[in-house]
């Protein structure tokens, strides 16, 4: 497929990493600077406007398979769509920073629509979302949902005292309608089996019903559920960090306060917000967090753009005592340097956005529901063919590095034992390390 | 500032006030009150001729009306129209303080009132005092910028140094448009009054005149005894809700009649007004259970009491300088409240102690976190600090100003509490106080000086304080040239 990458930031570069192996990719920035960072990339570049029909004919727009528009100016990404679209791309991505653009009411539908834009991605929003939802889950360093809010996963990282590592799965009484999908140890994500010996310090993926899985949580944990009331800290009051609060604060159980360095940047979000308390300071001056008593929030989350900046504040979170730390990370390449250091989540906006964007364009018809570990591992969503024969799931020899968390059949949630049958018609959410997707699609789709 | 200017804007509006007095005139021939008819037609023949001697001359342009330009017509307009509007109270016998007294609560909307016997005027007077209420409480400014074309842009100077309340609310980017919209929604709910109140039975005149003085928050009544002569519960509970529409903000009727189904209950100002109002007839429902046995009553006469004095209309459904002193506390406490801004009620503003209650709680907040951003919100918007600042001034002021007067009505003879009520009642547009001055009194007896003390705390209540006590500045006054140079003119 021809596709063709407006701005050549880090996502744009990040992008075409990913997608140049297997596609015809054109490279359009207005700084020809930043050519020569493509230039070990097996891409075209072009120097000039990404708004321009002169570019984006250069580019080989009519007939291209996907435009995508990175730049970091949202009116930039929007007219390169429209021109593209007008000049006959056949689909367009749109990143976008702004709520007046990417936000989903049927204003920002309808102009969506105008520009002939598919899809617009808000990579800051997204980020936001992923905390919240972190947050909303005592206890976890991760969480998602999947079909409508019927089916949750989140991911534990297992303390010395975890009941969890007393003895082998098997010997494990975990509740009905939860299933422990995956165990990752020193940088492996493999599939438990009954014998499987958890350890300390290792992570888990637990699926299942939210009911299930709020039950299972302090099992795993070995203490009572948190308090009912949260207080949360968020360091940076950017973007992601707004974001985050204006969701927080709609629940009545959060308390939330957001420390921003810039004073007019602070007034606004004072202005913004309804119940945070938005306090004007550097979230690394140690004065100030002691002086807030920052130390007895449950969830500190640090989300300043700059890795150095966030570690420094995140680490004197820690020293302070606050329990679960939540840090962004800018550069991928840190992700792994900040969860060893003690950050219990290190997430990265562009990262996942990226990330998801790329398993979109090559998935196929498998829909992909949600990127793991730096995409280590995937969450798939896969409708069984109606040829498919009904077999119990202990029968099927399905593919290595997978496993069936959940059957969505009609209505019901069925988060399987070996027993349960697979029917024709059936949703699967299956999860599978990232060299098994290709092998569970085509298992189902073949047979 | 120039004074031509000045002069010859006030001037083209008492030419046009001189118009009203034929209504009153009118009335007086219909009841056969010659004499009366003949001061009315004199009132009107003076005040035409003074506006048209002082709008002689070429004329100033009023489209580059300076701030303080603004703030001397709308003072000035104000007093003269008073001095004016007295002509009917002195030909009816009364001398020239209390005249003035009068005419002047009855500009404003107070409803204080120094008449005696009620049976020693015609008719035709009380109409002209419920009218110049009527005219008052839209504000008389308001109306001429809505009517008279040649104001131009220099009206919407005008409009905001008279209008009630610290914000600038436009219905209709044109201000001319904006007072004419609201004037049309209160002559609306005026005439709708007018009705109901003949239907519930009270005579054609009297309506006419409690119509006038409902929706203005004014409270002259032509019955000696006000709402309680009528003894009429129906008649009662119409005025509770049309005073309850008085006392809201008008841009909020109009934009309900617009189509705007929520616009009052979405209005913070509004909900608070509501809750205040709840809150104290609740308040006078508890603490009258010795007074007043039957519950439907007692729930009528607290709802009336509490709205007469939030909205400073100054009605009476009882005499309740009778009550005990835990209900007339209540009373005495709603006179600092006053209604919402935008509303012809008068007294500081529900939306000016809504601020205030909030800037002082953040300052508690602001202890716990000395580098917290702590702005004061209205309705989810931050209040700028200069808005917050008036707000400050504007009640300092305001209780500086009650202050001097409670000195000296009470220097004057008053004891304590008629003093600091008929204060606040005569700064706030209220109307009857307490003690000597109570709902069924009048200010007849208190000294002559503090009359005229009073009637200034009246003009200077209605128009807010800020715009009267601006133009004490000496700076203002110096430089002040009679005739304007050649080529501004």
């Amino acid at each position: 497929m021809r596709i063709i990458i407006v701005g050549g930031g880090e996502i744009g570069y990040a992008l075409a990493r990913e997608l140049s192996r297997d596609h015809s990719l054109s490279v359009v920035d207005l700084d020809p600077e930043v050519g020569k960072r493509f230039s070990a990339l097996d891409v075209a570049f072009l120097a000039g406007s990404g708004t321009s029909a002169d570019v984006l004919g250069r580019a080989g727009v009519d007939g291209a398979g996907l435009l995508i528009a990175c730049t970091g100016l949202d009116e930039v990404n929007m007219v390169a769509c429209a021109v593209a679209t007008g000049l006959g791309a056949r689909r367009t991505i749109c990143f976008a920073s702004r709520e007046d653009f990417a936000g989903g009411d049927s204003n920002a539908e309808t102009v969506r629509k105008h520009f002939g834009i598919e899809r617009i991605i808000w990579p800051e929003a997204q980020l936001a979302a992923e905390i919240e939802r972190i947050i909303a889950a005592p206890g976890a360093i991760d969480a998602e949902v999947f079909a409508d809010g019927r089916i949750r996963l989140l991911e534990f990282r297992l303390e010395a005292h975890s009941p969890l590592t007393a003895a082998p799965l098997a010997a494990l009484h975990l509740p009905h309608g939860a299933l422990i999908v995956a165990v990752k140890h020193s940088d492996s994500i493999e599939i438990p089996r009954g014998e499987t010996q958890l350890r300390h310090g290792d992570k888990v993926f637990v699926m299942g019903t939210p009911e299930a899985v709020a039950q299972v949580t302090p099992q795993i944990q070995g203490t009572s559920p948190d308090r009912a009331r949260q207080m949360v800290t968020i360091i940076g009051g950017g973007d992601v960090g707004f974001r985050l609060a204006q969701r927080l604060e709609a629940s009545r159980d959060v308390d939330v306060r957001i420390i921003e360095s810039d004073r007019d940047r602070g007034e606004m979000l004072a202005g913004a917000l309804r119940r945070a308390l938005v306090l004007n300071g550097d979230g690394t001056d140690l004065e100030l967090l002691e002086s807030e008593e920052i130390g007895r929030s449950d969830v500190l989350v640090s989300v300043i753009d700059n890795d150095e900046r966030n570690l420094f504040a995140s680490l004197l979170g820690r020293q302070l005592g606050v329990r679960r730390i939540i840090t962004r990370v800018s550069r991928p390449a840190n992700l792994r340097l900040f969860e060893r250091v003690g950050i219990d989540v290190a997430l990265s906006a562009r990262g996942a956005a990226v990330s998801s964007l790329v398993h979109q364009i090559q998935g196929g018809h498998a829909h992909l529901l949600a990127v793991l570990e730096e995409g280590q591992a995937t969450i798939v969503e896969i409708a069984v063919p109606a040829g498919f024969r009904p077999q119990a799931l202990m029968h099927m020899k399905s593919p290595p590095q997978s496993i069936v968390g959940a059957i969505l059949r009609g209505p019901d949630v069925i988060i399987p034992r070996g027993a349960d049958e697979i029917h024709p018609g059936d949703r699967l959410i299956v999860f599978a390390a990232a060299q098994s997707v290709k092998l569970v699609r085509d298992y189902f789709g073949s047979v | 500032m120039r004074t031509l200017v000045v002069i010859q804007t006030t001037g083209g509006f008492l030419r046009f006030f001189s118009l009203t007095f034929l209504a009153p005139l009118a009335v007086a021939l219909a009841y056969g009150e010659r004499y009366d008819a003949a001061v009315f037609f004199g009132a009107a023949v003076l005040s035409s001729a003074a506006g048209y001697a002082m709008t002689r001359g070429r004329q100033t342009r009023t489209d580059d009306l300076k701030r303080v330009e603004g703030l001397a017509i709308v003072a000035g307009s104000w007093l003269l129209l008073a001095w004016f509007a007295a002509i009917p109270y002195l030909g009816a016998g009364m001398g020239p303080i209390d005249a003035m007294f009068e005419s002047m609560s009855g500009m404003t909307t107070t409803g204080a009132t120094v008449m005696r016997d009620f049976s020693d005027y015609g008719r035709g007077l009380f109409f002209w005092r419920a009218m110049t209420q009527w005219f008052g409480g839209m504000g008389v400014i308001a109306l001429f910028v809505a009517v008279l074309p040649r104001l131009g842009i220099g009206g919407r100077q005008l409009f905001f140094a008279e209008a009630p309340g610290p914000t600038e609310e436009r219905l209709t980017p044109q201000i001319r448009k904006t007072a004419a919209a609201l004037w049309s929604v209160y002559a609306g709910l005026t005439l709708a009054e007018f009705g109901a109140l003949m239907v519930a039975g009270m005579p054609v005149f009297d309506s006419a005149c409690h119509a006038l003085t409902t929706l203005s928050a004014g409270g002259f009544s032509p019955h000696p005894l006000s709402i309680a002569g009528y003894a009429n519960p129906a008649v009662e509970w119409i005025i509770i809700v049309f005073m309850f529409a008085a006392g809201a903000n008008f841009a909020l009727h109009y934009r309900t009649i617009r189509g705007e189904a929520f616009a009052l209950p979405k209005d913070e100002e509004f909900r608070t007004y509501a809750g205040i109002v709840a809150a104290a007839a609740l308040l006078l429902v508890v603490f009258l259970r010795p007074e007043i046995p039957g519950f439907a009553e007692r729930l009528r006469h607290g709802l009336f009491q509490t709205l007469t004095i939030v909205t400073t209309t100054g009605y009476a459904s009882t005499d309740f300088q009778l009550w005990n002193d835990q209900a007339r506390m209540v009373l005495l406490l709603l006179m600092f409240i006053g209604g919402c801004a935008g509303s012809a009620a008068g007294g500081p503003k529900v939306v000016r102690q809504l601020l205030i209650a909030r800037y002082t709680l953040l300052e508690l907040r602001r202890t716990l976190h000395p580098r917290g951003v702590l702005p004061v919100k209205l309705g989810g918007r931050v209040v700028s600090e200069d808005v917050m600042r008036g707000v400050l001034v504007f009640f300092l002021f305001y209780l500086l100003v009650f202050a001097i007067c409670t000195l000296v009505v009470g220097a004057l003879g008053a004891d304590l509490v008629t003093a600091l009520t008929a204060s606040i009642a005569c700064l706030g547009n209220i109307g009857p106080g307490l003690n000597a001055i109570g709902p069924m009194a009048n200010f007849a007896d208190l000294h002559p000086a503090s009359k005229i003390v009073l009637t200034a705390a009246m003009w200077i209540g209605r128009l807010e304080v800020l715009t009267v006590l601006a133009l004490l500045r000496p700076e203002i006054w110096r430089g002040a040239r009679f005739r304007a140079p050649e080529g501004l003119t």
